[in-house]
């Protein structure tokens, strides 16, 4: 029999998605442990999670200072043979700012897990904030700000949040030269004693580790001067936008960098779920709408997509571009084209069905993988979702109608309170 | 370890197949032995150009994409100097749609003018998004040339210049397509939890029909040993000096290749690493100095790039390069500091082999370099250097008459 290759062979669609079972144990002084099993190679991953974000600073830059200066040495070792121990092992200690969180994490194999870890929580523990050490990452700063400001990407971005959500805005915190310039050694003491000492809110191990490396890591917690952050209740400023266009001149670009978007609603929000399969659709995927009409068709850039970001205190929703300075003004239309459309006419069938089918496997290809299944957790965790918040998925897709996108698109996509910030030559 | 199976087709396609039941999906790896280094020098650019069209449609299927979405699938690509890549992932039991969809595109495209003029624009914007207009885009377009005179890594993938983007049309994308999208010019990977059976059944089915063709690969000029050094100095609206050294090193299977990536750990990667903590730390003459090498199958570079502190000059900087590579040289490496750059490549390996995706392009690349193997014995290969190959490699290597510099001014 002869092959024909016009017919697509059947497939099957995913019609159940599992969240695999992580354990949780409390460690003597009241910490939660989150254990994730996963994967063949003898890696582990662990993360403390600390109440240091950007909503936590007072000051601009500190909560990132202090993060990257946890590994710049302590009581007892200089930055460079804390360095040098931790390489050798072989193993990586990364610590990051997030909006509403910090995370220090420690990646390494398990062979050197029991050497690295008292590395890691003196580090943690124990650092110190040289002041020379402070005074060359200050000045690294600038020099990579600099370069920055260069960045017509980075500008529109600064602008966009700026815009949206109000200078004063904690998730609108860009450092300047002088917030870089104004972080002091007291500040970052501070604020690792009231935001990492005092604000450990749970640690996360996952990988292929052993029992005994998770009773080791139980067993050393206990001992340490960590405690939960204080149930004060931050003070964040209502969002305010700065409705409408905004354009910043940039004479000698090639291309214009832009973004448009206004404020969303938060991943508690009964719709969210939906709207994240509304935003794949129309701009969240390679076959989405902003894609294959901006890219695929008219090949006015060379990426589109569109984005949620949840953060804890308020969401942003907004859509991204560089584009040729001459195809701007015809990107921007089309743009607000799709815009249009998917609010006014009923999103087909067919297109609804292949977005459901990809988003599906999507959660498949991200089960790949102990790393990705704990930041899966972390979302669940820091929101306060059930386990079934992932696989509920399959049913939300199943049950959905082209009225209810249409209906959600109206609500959530609609022109007004838009924000656009282009950067780019007139 | 990652175990495989490996066979040939009778149109000479090479099938790996990687077992993992670990996971719900299959990747489908496809490297095909073309990239920029087989350009014509006046069409650059058209190997990456090339892999755009790739997805615009094929004899029985107008939208590759929609039809793999569908299926729940995803898929991209990437062009280097030697190779391009193909890659799809599937949940498992779906992985027909993927030998449907990639072997009509080897059996041909459907060479339509549309997708042709959109992707040209596509990948004009791209060397303009990634190349111009970002500060330092353009270092790579200008330390290629410097660096090699004969040899076509001479340019970048993305190509020389626009105008050869541009100038590409439908008989050179046939011509091209024809001569080296061939089965006898592919590697073909199946990794993830699909049987041996059923991959043997899927490719019989798929691919087996479609004919050997006659691929020509024009042989490539060797780069001649470079005897004098060579500088360029460029002037843009930058905010701070940055300088470039391109030195030249082996290919991927020369001896030499493991001692270089190890050297360029020992003085650039990471925070324990000699030239953070001298240059960057101690003698504020840097705010970034980083090392790495190419890692290109022929011959390719070692290479140190750095931004100068505001108020340091060249002269200086370059100076301090020099010495602490003068000192490398000197003085033997301690055993100590040779296991600690081994074991950080050891936890490397190991973190990129997590996900079945690594594993399939890992083997296809091996497979390209001509030996397979190399996916478990890597390890072995940074296990067998020592202080002495080091030094000796350190000193045939990074000498001036061997060396490309860039000198990026920030115009002021």
């Amino acid at each position: 029999m002869s092959l024909n290759r016009n017919i697509a062979p059947e497939f099957h669609l995913v019609d159940r998605l599992y969240f695999p079972k992580y354990e949780t144990r409390e460690t003597k002084n009241g910490f939660k442990i989150y254990s994730l099993k996963a994967g063949v190679q003898p890696v582990v991953r662990l993360d403390f999670i600390f109440d240091a974000g950007l909503t936590h600073q007072v000051k601009n830059a500190e909560a990132a200072f202090t993060a990257s200066m946890l590994s710049e040495g302590t009581a007892k070792r200089n930055a460079l043979s804390l360095a040098e121990s931790l390489d050798f092992f072989g193993s990586y200690f990364q610590t990051r700012c997030n909006a509403d969180d910090a995370v220090a994490s420690l990646y390494c194999l398990n062979k050197h897990f029991d050497n690295c870890l008292p590395l890691f929580l003196e580090a943690l523990i124990e650092s110190i904030f040289p002041a020379k050490e402070l005074d060359i990452q200050k000045k690294n700063s600038l020099q990579k700000l600099s370069v920055n400001e260069k960045k017509n990407s980075y500008l529109c971005r600064k602008n966009f949040y700026q815009n949206l959500l109000g200078e004063k805005h904690p998730y609108a915190a860009f450092s300047s030269k002088e917030d870089i310039g104004a972080i002091d050694k007291n500040s970052l003491e501070d604020f690792h004693k009231t935001h990492y000492l005092e604000g450990l809110k749970y640690l996360m191990l996952s990988g292929c580790y052993s029992a005994q490396t998770l009773n080791n890591i139980e067993e050393s917690m206990a001992e340490l001067p960590f405690s939960k952050p204080k149930e004060n209740k931050l003070i964040i400023p209502d969002p305010s936008s700065k409705i409408g266009k905004h354009f910043i001149e940039k004479t000698d670009s090639v291309q214009s960098a832009i973004r448009i978007g206004k404020i969303s609603i938060l991943r508690n929000h009964e719709d969210f779920r939906k709207l994240q399969f509304l935003n794949l659709i129309f701009g969240g995927y390679f076959g989405s709408r902003l894609m294959k009409n901006i890219r695929e068709d008219k090949g006015l850039t060379y990426g589109i997509y569109s984005v949620i970001e949840p953060f804890k205190e308020a969401s942003v929703w907004y859509i991204d571009s560089d584009m040729n300075s001459k195809n701007r003004e015809n990107g921007l239309t089309e743009i607000y084209k799709e815009l249009n459309r998917i609010c006014t006419e009923p999103i087909p069938q067919e297109e609804i069905d292949t977005a459901r089918n990809y988003y599906l496997g999507s959660f498949l290809r991200s089960l790949d993988g102990p790393f990705s299944l704990a930041d899966r957790l972390k979302t669940m965790i820091d929101n306060n979702l059930p386990d079934s918040y992932y696989p509920d998925f399959v049913k939300i897709l199943n049950d959905i109608e082209a009225k209810d996108l249409q209906n959600l698109a109206n609500k959530y996509f609609d022109m007004e309170n838009i924000v656009e910030m282009v950067v780019g030559k007139k | 370890m990652i175990q495989y199976q490996k066979f040939t087709l009778e149109n000479g396609l090479t099938v790996i197949h990687h077992f993992d039941d670990a996971t719900q999906i299959c990747a489908l790896n496809l490297l095909y032995r073309v990239g920029s280094r087989n350009e014509d020098p006046n069409k650059t650019g058209f190997a990456h150009l090339f892999e755009h069209l790739m997805f615009g449609g094929s004899k029985h299927v107008k939208e590759f994409d929609t039809e793999l979405q569908d299926a729940g699938g995803e898929s991209n690509a990437f062009t280097s100097n030697d190779i391009t890549n193909y890659y799809v992932t599937l949940p498992a039991n779906n992985i027909e749609t993927g030998f449907w969809l990639d072997s009509d595109r080897m059996l041909s495209l459907d060479f339509n003018q549309k997708s042709l003029d959109v992707q040209k624009n596509v990948v004009i914007e791209e060397f303009k998004e990634r190349y111009l207009n970002q500060p330092y885009g353009d270092i790579w377009l200008k330390i290629l040339p410097l660096a090699y005179q004969k040899h076509p890594y001479n340019w970048a993938t993305i190509g020389k210049e626009i105008g050869h983007i541009e100038a590409a049309d439908l008989e050179q994308v046939k011509e091209f397509f024809f001569n080296f999208y061939a089965p006898n010019n592919a590697v073909l990977v199946v990794a993830g939890n699909v049987s041996l059976e059923e991959t043997k059944r899927l490719v019989d089915k798929w691919f087996a029909p479609i004919e050997k063709r006659n691929t020509i690969i024009v042989p490539l000029a060797n780069e001649p040993k470079q005897t004098e050094a060579r500088k360029e100095h460029v002037y843009n609206d930058v905010p701070l000096d940055l300088i470039v050294k391109a030195y030249h090193m082996g290919g991927r299977l020369d001896s030499d290749y493991y001692a270089c990536d190890l050297l360029s750990d020992i003085l650039g990667s990471g925070k324990s690493a000699r030239f953070f903590n001298r240059l960057v730390k101690e003698k504020r003459l840097f705010s970034e100095l980083d090392t790495y090498i190419s890692g290109d199958a022929d011959p390719g570079l070692f290479l140190i790039e750095g931004k100068l502190m505001k108020g340091i000059d060249f002269e200086t900087a370059e100076a301090a390069i020099l010495e602490e590579i003068e000192f490398l040289k000197n003085n033997l490496i301690s055993q100590n500091e040779l296991s600690k750059v081994i074991n950080k490549t050891e936890t490397n390996i190991c973190f990129g082999d997590m996900n079945v995706l690594n594993r399939a392009m890992k083997l296809a690349f091996a497979e390209f370099l001509g030996d397979i193997e190399l996916v478990n014995t890597e390890i072995d290969h940074y296990l067998a250097v020592n202080p002495e190959t080091l030094q000796e490699v350190a000193k045939n290597m990074l000498i001036e008459e061997n060396c490309s510099t860039l000198y990026y001014h920030a115009k002021s």
